[in-house]
């Protein structure tokens, strides 16, 4: 790499002189070393998922889960370094916690990305911190049903309140990948990882783009998910995974409205159905 | 008008007599130093919370009323809050202060899920009993703070091993247990009740859910008549193994007043 | 004080002045809100005391802490107007770092916290009404001690008390505007007719789609006008 001996990769605080922060790139190759991690958001929902590569026979299997759960709505996934992983997570759920407390109500997923991004940035700005080693993928429901605040009682007028604004649609599935940068993005389908150029070019065939139809329901995403990690574990078959999935419906749909692993029975079916596709693709070869 | 510093916005001495400023600072014109206070007093308040254990779980009760000293301010206010799929806390006393413990719950259980649905990876959920250890643990820690948080409050649920559990905690950091338990006005008037009932832990594990359950109404009823802090709607749940059952808009029945035409004069007077 | 001056006892409130601070400013008042078909209308009187003697007798009571989130302040003035300066400040910090405008649930949720964390330094009972495009209309108040209650309407102030019973027997649900107005100047005529701490002019304000629309009424037009107060 032209950085190297140039000295201008040594500090984050310190640009080089074609203006880039070498520290930062770096911290993308941690995280192109990872697992592969992608979420899909849906028309009734998100998935998340990730290719776990067993490190070790001596790990217990299903154990030392890579997704985690911030309030109770939204999901974190992230490819790169394991540690930065769960710092992350862990201020994601302090900012859940501290909006929750001003707020009295759950924080929508797209405040929570954006505390994040700012957060991740931070990281690329002092020469006493380096850039977190991964990328994260954040999806989550926003309630689209009317929440009370926490802990109010009492419920106002027996038929309701008058005045709404009709056919609007309220809250909905909603998904954003924050990398090393800082730089955050909302996405319908989202990949990182070693994997993640298959990745995307599988997410790019689904139809995901609600101006462009009907897009995929949440139960057809699990499938896709599944099948997308077995895909882009192919380039690195040699090593052995675990696939780890997790689902955030509406509150009128499976999980309502909670960011929940995805049922054995489903996951299942879709790792079975996800490893018949492989198959068949070499088939097509004969 | 006095037009003292001392005496903006108090009564009028000719209406009330003269002020009493005893009590006041010296600075303003008292006798004595005042000591700084941190206790405060319950302003909106529920009554009663009533519960029993029976062989599979418990029942648990109280009325929708917030008062404001004695005018029934709020009459839609649910004092029993569910806690996972395991317990439920009945509220007693200052309403503000159920509120804020309500969301320290309910933080508590946001991250409780955090370790997900897998009970080998997270450890087993909260149970009634640990979730009363540490209601009680946060108001004697108020309490000691001079502070406290102005409640009586029953925990009515399961314990680890899935065994009828029901505990009382207040504003002292006070703890107790027993086969049935009634906080506030309850303890005078419906305990006795529920004693007949379940005279010890033996007699609650030989009770059923409907005998339970008749108990408490029975309780709510003598509790309405008794209690001018009350009102005839009320809230119930029952926690057993299936889950939490909770209604929250019961309404009394079987009231008994008919007989007030019996009742003629105070004494003597039979007309 | 909010629905006195004084502290509660068993039997009831006593006329105390005790924890008023000294020279302190009074809202003993009346003031209410309530749900209506298209949103919400809030009303008060506008008298403000000291002891018996009417500090202000045209006081506005009915504060914008938003577009469309109003409240109606009971208590000391001093204390209320404090309150609402920093909701107003939290709401207008809200509207801007979401791009999007704040609920009157936000709303709710601020000022609760700013009374009941500070319930030992407050007089102050306070009713929120705002409407927004998600929730439509929406009536909560806080009294004393810095709970929150949601209500289909409620009434507040020292002048309250004497109109629970006007309230519940003429309370409809889903009214129109003009019964609100209807509903709202009856109350705060009797109780300004049987409080002496209530008086002066029945102010409204009416929260829709529309915006905010201001109301007055005069007693010496006998309540009748001048009305709405559209450009």
């Amino acid at each position: 790499m032209t950085s190297i001996g140039t000295g201008y990769d040594l500090s984050n605080s310190v640009f080089s002189p074609d203006g880039r922060n070498f520290q930062v790139e770096y911290a993308t190759k941690a995280v192109e070393n990872g697992g592969t991690a992608i979420g899909i958001r849906c028309k009734d929902g998100v998935v998340l998922a990730m290719e776990k590569l067993v490190t070790s026979r001596l790990m217990k299997k299903d154990a030392n889960k890579r997704i985690a759960t911030v309030d109770r709505n939204i999901g974190v996934v992230s490819a790169g370094l394991v540690p930065d992983g769960r710092h992350f997570v862990s201020r994601a759920r302090d900012e859940a916690s501290s909006w929750r407390s001003t707020y009295k109500a759950p924080i929508p997923v797209a405040s929570l990305a954006n505390r994040m991004g700012s957060y991740v940035q931070a990281f690329t700005l002092y020469s006493s911190v380096r850039p977190f080693g991964i990328t994260a993928i954040v999806g989550g429901f926003d309630a689209e049903t009317e929440v009370d605040v926490d802990g109010a009682v009492g419920s106002g007028p027996k038929v309701g309140s008058g005045g709404k604004t009709q056919g609007v649609k309220e809250g909905g599935p909603y998904l954003y990948m924050i990398e090393p940068s800082g730089l955050y993005w909302g996405y319908y389908g989202a990949a990182t990882g070693k994997g993640r150029q298959a990745a995307k070019a599988e997410l790019e065939k689904l139809n995901l783009d609600p101006k462009k139809g009907d897009t995929i329901s949440l139960e057809e995403g699990v499938k896709e998910a599944a099948r997308i990690i077995y895909v882009a574990h192919e380039d690195s078959k040699d090593k052995e995974f675990e696939l780890e999935m997790t689902w955030i419906s509406a509150v009128s749909g499976p999980t309502k409205g909670r960011h929940e692993d995805v049922p054995k029975e489903l996951k299942d079916e879709a790792e079975r159905l996800a490893k018949k596709a492989l198959e068949g693709d070499d088939e097509m070869e004969e | 008008m006095n037009h003292f510093p001392v005496g903006w916005g108090r009564p009028r001495d000719d209406v009330y007599g003269a002020y009493n400023p005893s009590y006041l600072p010296q600075s303003h014109g008292g006798t004595q130093a005042n000591p700084i206070t941190h206790t405060q007093s319950p302003i909106v308040t529920g009554t009663s919370v009533l519960a029993i254990k029976y062989k599979d779980g418990v029942v648990i009760a109280a009325d929708n009323l917030a008062s404001y000293g004695s005018l029934a301010r709020f009459t839609d206010v649910k004092r029993l809050k569910q806690f996972n799929r395991k317990a439920v806390v009945g509220f007693g006393g200052d309403v503000s202060d159920m509120q804020y413990l309500d969301r320290l719950l309910n933080s508590l259980d946001v991250e409780e899920n955090y370790g997900g649905d897998a009970p080998a990876e997270s450890g087993p959920h909260m149970s009634a009993k640990n979730l009363h250890a540490y209601l009680s643990k946060v108001m004697y820690k108020r309490r000691s703070d001079f502070n406290p948080l102005w409640n009586a409050m029953l925990v009515a649920g399961l314990d680890e091993s899935d065994k009828p559990f029901l505990a009382y905690a207040d504003l002292l950091g006070t703890t107790y247990s027993s086969p049935s338990l009634a906080t506030g006005f309850g303890a005078h008037l419906a305990q006795p009740i529920m004693r007949r009932a379940v005279p010890n832990e033996a007699a609650s594990r030989e009770l059923s859910k409907e005998q339970a359950v008749e108990c408490i109404k029975e309780c709510m009823k003598v509790l309405f008549y008794r209690d001018a802090r009350s009102m005839p709607v009320y809230s119930i749940a029952v926690i057993d193994g299936k889950g939490v059952d909770l209604k929250e808009d019961e309404k009394l029945e079987n009231q008994s007043w008919a007989f007030a035409e019996q009742i003629r004069g105070y004494g003597t007077q039979t007309v | 004080m909010v629905q006195t001056t004084g502290m509660l006892g068993e039997d009831g409130i006593h006329v105390d002045m005790g924890h008023l601070k000294s020279g302190e400013v009074n809202l003993g008042t009346s003031i209410m809100a309530i749900n209506f078909k298209d949103g919400v209308i809030l009303g008060a009187d506008s008298r403000t005391t000291t002891g018996a003697y009417i500090a202000n007798r045209v006081t506005d009571k009915l504060t914008r802490v938003h577009d469309t989130i109003w409240c109606c302040r009971s208590g000391s003035a001093a204390d209320t107007q404090a309150v609402a300066d920093i909701v107003q400040y939290h709401l207008g910090m809200y509207g801007i770092t979401n791009d999007e405008a704040p609920t009157t649930q936000t709303a709710a949720a601020i000022f609760q916290e700013l009374c009941y964390e500070n319930k030992d330094a407050l007089s102050a009972g306070i009713i929120i009404a705002g409407w927004d495009h998600r929730h439509g209309g929406q009536v909560y108040s806080i009294p004393l001690g810095g709970s929150l209650h949601k209500q289909a309407y409620s009434i507040g102030g020292s002048g309250s008390t004497y109109i629970y019973g006007y309230c519940d027997a003429n309370w409809k649900e889903n009214m129109t505007e003009q019964e609100g107005v209807k509903f709202v100047k009856g109350a705060l005529q009797e109780a300004i007719k049987w409080d002496g701490s209530s008086g002066g002019v029945i102010r409204m304000v009416v929260l829709t789609k529309r915006g905010a629309e201001r109301h007055l009424y005069l007693p010496d037009r006998n309540y009748e006008g001048p009305g709405m107060d559209r450009p």
